[in-house]
């Protein structure tokens, strides 16, 4: 595959990855903690590296996920002493990622984990990182990985579907039916951990949070039922990655920046234009009520 | 380390990230009753583009320039939020995160063509990322001090303006109130400490200075009064503390420090604060979850 | 492993054939595509291969090689390399990876590498990190350039005394370089031999004219600067009596400008030296664009900087 296919592919995989998992962190109005995790998965790659000595998928891949449940226990702790979620949020994870930064600048020193690097991703340079698989020949490895991510993502939220739906809409009587609201919270958290880091080494943490939170939104604007937004959502996630790629070669600039910019491009047109609750529909609907 | 402390560029450290974490604990305070915390957090990550662009534009790298750029961009992006809130099903966290992600996104673009076009790494545009404590000067600690005098005097002037408005906003409105004007001076302020503060902090840690010495100090006291009082001592004694420890030793970074003393700070409230604090709950509990509720419910 | 390389090809197929159409017209012989990631390594090769080659340098004048970020531009440039010659040693910070994965598909040299081990200049805190900035060291370069040009020769065998006769002459300027540079450095005293910057750029430099070199970050633009880094510095400038101080033209001038500003205070009064090209050059076309004028724009305003003070 060339160069520009794999780059596609990536991306059109962190948007359905972020997608699927984007509709129930709005639904369930935990977009920031989307936020939040993204941050902290630094100080689970750090410590990671710290115990393993390495930076292979693998120790970061089990360091985020750790530092990712370990974020949302904490702000759920928090909550449950009385403090709003938005301050829990903020304390949690701006106090991990410093902890992450003062670790990398005094135990790390000079090894080339840099926090922009953390933040801003690179995917231009995805297709050339590649391992070799039997039968299929090279892929690029984060490409892989995705893909395997993408594939527990739609299958853990297709198998327990109808367990998702009461939890989301209605999780006072999930817990009354006896539904596992509370496990129910943490396969989530676990399920947005993973999709953070995978989607992470790609693209970077603020193209993460843009393609969790600003599809998933924008498929709310346009219908009501759970199944349609999934599928919107990561049809949203895949466009503004492939419009994000076309933008990038046409300015030549930062790919991860363009597909984060279009994720909002999409916004701004669903804003307007949706069926549903868009600006225009509203007003429509407004003046053929009166 | 004597020597240290007598000299004055840790002394200009010292009291810009003491001033700048007591003006940005009394604002802090304001954002936290509104349960506004993470729209600092917010609006810090959408100054960037705001930055990025005066720097295209004007060709300069002088700070003013490049602070109203910041000013205006993160104005903007509280705008939008608002403004999907308001018109729309999205709650104000997505819709706080879609204009974070999406700004910082623009920013990420703009940056790679300014640092293309030339001049982008001189002019020292990623310290609004990450920013840089220790290269800071003279200026700077007087650009501070004027900070937080006008964020006290504008809070303290009007005190009660304030404390009806934060609390009730409908009742300030029945009592004649200007709530509008006031709303758009809280944003404002919260906008300018975060401009100001992001190329001493950092875009990230910014949010935390607002957030952290505000929570902190409601365990303490139910007076309002206090609570910015305290806040603002929170927010300076971790600025203090947090230079102090980052300049023990080299390459040591100073606004994460900052935050990790703060957040030290909220622990030790959390648990033996004298008014919500865990060890003093008991039966007050539910008194005081009641508290709680009015107080953090503005609507 | 093939299909990459099928693609690969593919697209570098596509490039020369939209490329060939006017070198078909024109009837001459295509040049070798180099492309080089810093304009020090991009300059210097040009010379060497003079008109056999075509060269593009990924980083232009101003931009930090520690932070840069390719763009899609850079991409397909790589990709229609012929050859492509980096730094290495993580000048490039997280772009060394890509390099080596470069390299299983064409020829891709790392000048930093191809010195031997221990020629290099080692960080005295963290003995495992290599000073990258190789350039500074004329003999090092030479040393090279002359495994860059061999390269070239590789690829294009029918050019060998060309390119040869052409690093001979570009080696005796650079001789000549280091003997004028050498002699001027060693005009200024000793004693005020003491070259500050915002980050450690110069070992090399100051390892070639005995001359001390402190810088306020470390090796990487990435490192965390701390009050205590700044302070350090200070007490130094004040302590040695120096009078000088200089800002790179790929940096941000805040951190010296600190520095200026806190000895001041201390009753030291230490002036801007101006500014030096360390990672970065001048604008192409200019006599700062050039290795060579950037190298001796930076002993100028050294040696002016250095010595003025000395009266």
């Amino acid at each position: 595959m060339s160069y520009a296919g794999w780059i596609l592919l990536t991306g059109a995989l962190v948007g359905i990855s972020c997608g699927l998992t984007g509709v129930l962190l709005i639904l369930r109005k935990m977009a920031m903690m989307a936020d939040a995790i993204s941050h902290t998965v630094l100080l689970g790659i750090v410590a990671a590296y710290l115990v393993s000595s390495s930076l292979d998928g693998g120790s970061m891949l089990i360091g985020a996920m750790l530092a990712g449940l370990l974020t949302a226990w904490l702000v759920q702790w928090f909550e449950s002493s009385g403090i709003n979620t938005d301050a829990a949020i903020g304390v949690v994870f701006t106090t991990l990622f410093s902890i992450g930064v003062i670790l990398i600048s005094t135990s790390v020193g000079n090894v080339h984990l840099d926090v922009n690097h953390a933040l801003m991703g690179e995917i231009s340079f995805i297709p050339w990182n590649v391992i070799e698989l039997p039968l299929i020949g090279p892929v690029p490895s984060a490409t892989l990985l995705l893909l395997i991510v993408t594939i527990i993502v739609a299958l853990v939220i297709l198998l327990f579907f109808k367990e998702w739906k009461i939890t989301t809409f209605d999780p006072a009587l999930a817990a009354s039916l006896g539904f596992p609201v509370l496990l129910m919270h943490y396969v989530f958290m676990t399920l947005v951990s993973v999709t953070t880091v995978a989607a992470f080494d790609a693209v970077g943490a603020i193209m993460v949070v843009a393609m969790l939170i600003t599809p998933a939104a924008s498929a709310n604007l346009w219908t009501d039922r759970l199944s349609h937004m999934f599928l919107l959502s990561a049809l949203f996630g895949v466009a503004s990655s492939s419009m994000g790629y076309v933008v990038a070669i046409w300015l030549n600039t930062s790919i991860s920046g363009s597909m984060a910019f279009s994720t909002g491009l999409i916004f701004l047109i669903s804003y307007f234009f949706a069926p549903k609750h868009g600006q225009i529909a509203k007003r429509v609907y407004k003046t053929n009520e009166i | 380390m004597t020597g240290l402390l007598s000299s004055s560029n840790f002394q200009w450290v010292l009291t810009s990230a003491v001033l700048l974490g007591m003006a940005a604990g009394m604002v802090g305070t304001m954002a936290n009753l509104r349960k506004q915390g993470l729209m600092s957090d917010a609006i810090s990550h959408a100054a960037l583009p705001g930055v990025i662009l005066a720097f295209l534009i004007s060709g300069e790298k002088q700070l003013p320039v490049l602070i109203t750029g910041a000013a205006i961009s993160g104005l903007i992006a509280a705008f939008f939020i608002q403004s999907i809130k308001r018109t729309t099903r999205i709650k104000e966290d997505a819709a706080m995160g879609i204009i974070l992600s999406v700004f910082f996104g623009g920013g990420i673009m703009l940056l790679s063509i300014a640092n293309r076009v030339g001049g982008g790494s001189q002019s020292g545009l990623d310290r609004f990322i990450f920013g840089q404590a220790a290269s800071m000067v003279r200026m700077d600690a007087y650009i501070m001090g004027a900070l937080a005098v006008v964020v006290m005097l504008l809070i303290f002037v009007s005190f009660k303006e304030w404390k009806v408005v934060l609390f009730d906003p409908r009742h300030a409105k029945m009592m004649g109130i200007p709530v509008r004007l006031y709303s758009s001076l809280y944003t404002l302020l919260l906008v300018l400490v975060i401009v100001i503060g992001i190329q001493a902090v950092g875009v990230i840690l910014m949010a935390a200075m607002l957030i952290i010495p505000a929570i902190s100090s409601r365990y303490w006291t139910h007076s309002l009064f206090t609570v910015f009082v305290l806040s603002a001592v929170f927010g300076g004694v971790s600025g203090g503390i947090g230079t102090l420890i980052s300049s023990s030793g080299s390459n040591l970074p100073t606004g994460p420090f900052i935050v990790v003393t703060s957040s030290l700070i909220f622990l030790l409230s959390l648990f033996f604060g004298t008014k919500k604090g865990l060890l003093f709950r008991g039966e007050k509990l539910h008194a005081n979850r009641r508290y709680l509720k009015q107080g953090g419910d503005h609507k | 492993m093939k299909k990459l390389l099928l693609a690969v090809m593919l697209f570098v197929f596509g490039g020369i054939i939209s490329g060939c159409a006017d070198a078909n017209e024109t009837d001459s012989k295509k040049p070798l595509q180099v492309v080089a990631t810093t304009s020090q390594i991009g300059d210097s090769v040009q010379q060497i291969g003079g008109e056999n080659i075509e060269v593009t340098s990924l980083m232009g004048p101003g931009v930090d090689p520690h932070t840069y970020q390719a763009t899609q531009n850079d991409i397909q440039t790589l990709q229609n390399a012929d050859i492509v010659f980096y730094n290495g040693l993580h000048l490039e910070g997280k772009m060394d990876e890509i390099f080596e994965q470069i390299s299983a598909t064409k020829p891709v040299l790392a000048l930093g590498e191809a010195i031997p081990e221990e020629k290099l200049l080692k960080d005295p805190d963290n003995p495992g990190v290599v000073d990258p900035h190789i350039w500074f060291d004329i003999n090092l370069w030479k040393e090279s350039l002359d495994k860059a040009a061999n390269e070239l020769v590789k690829l294009m065998p029918e050019d060998e005394e060309e390119i040869l006769s052409q690093k001979e002459t570009y080696f005796t300027e650079l001789d000549t370089l280091l003997e004028e540079s050498n002699d001027q450095m060693e005009s200024i005293d000793q004693q005020q031999r003491v070259l500050v910057t915002a980050h450690d750029a110069f070992g090399y430099f100051g390892r070639l004219f005995d001359t001390e070199v402190i810088g306020l970050q470390g090796l990487s633009t990435e490192d965390e600067l701390g009050i205590r880094d700044i302070q350090d510095t200070i007490d130094l400038l004040v302590e040695r009596n120096i009078p000088s101080v200089f800002i790179e033209s790929s940096i941000s001038d805040r951190s010296i400008q600190a520095v200026i500003q806190g000895s001041e205070e201390s009753g030291q009064k230490v002036e801007l030296g101006g500014e030096l090209y360390s990672d970065a050059m001048g604008k192409e076309g200019t006599v700062e664009g050039t290795y060579i004028g950037m190298y001796k724009h930076n002993v100028k305003t050294i040696v002016d900087a250095l010595k003025k003070e000395a009266e």
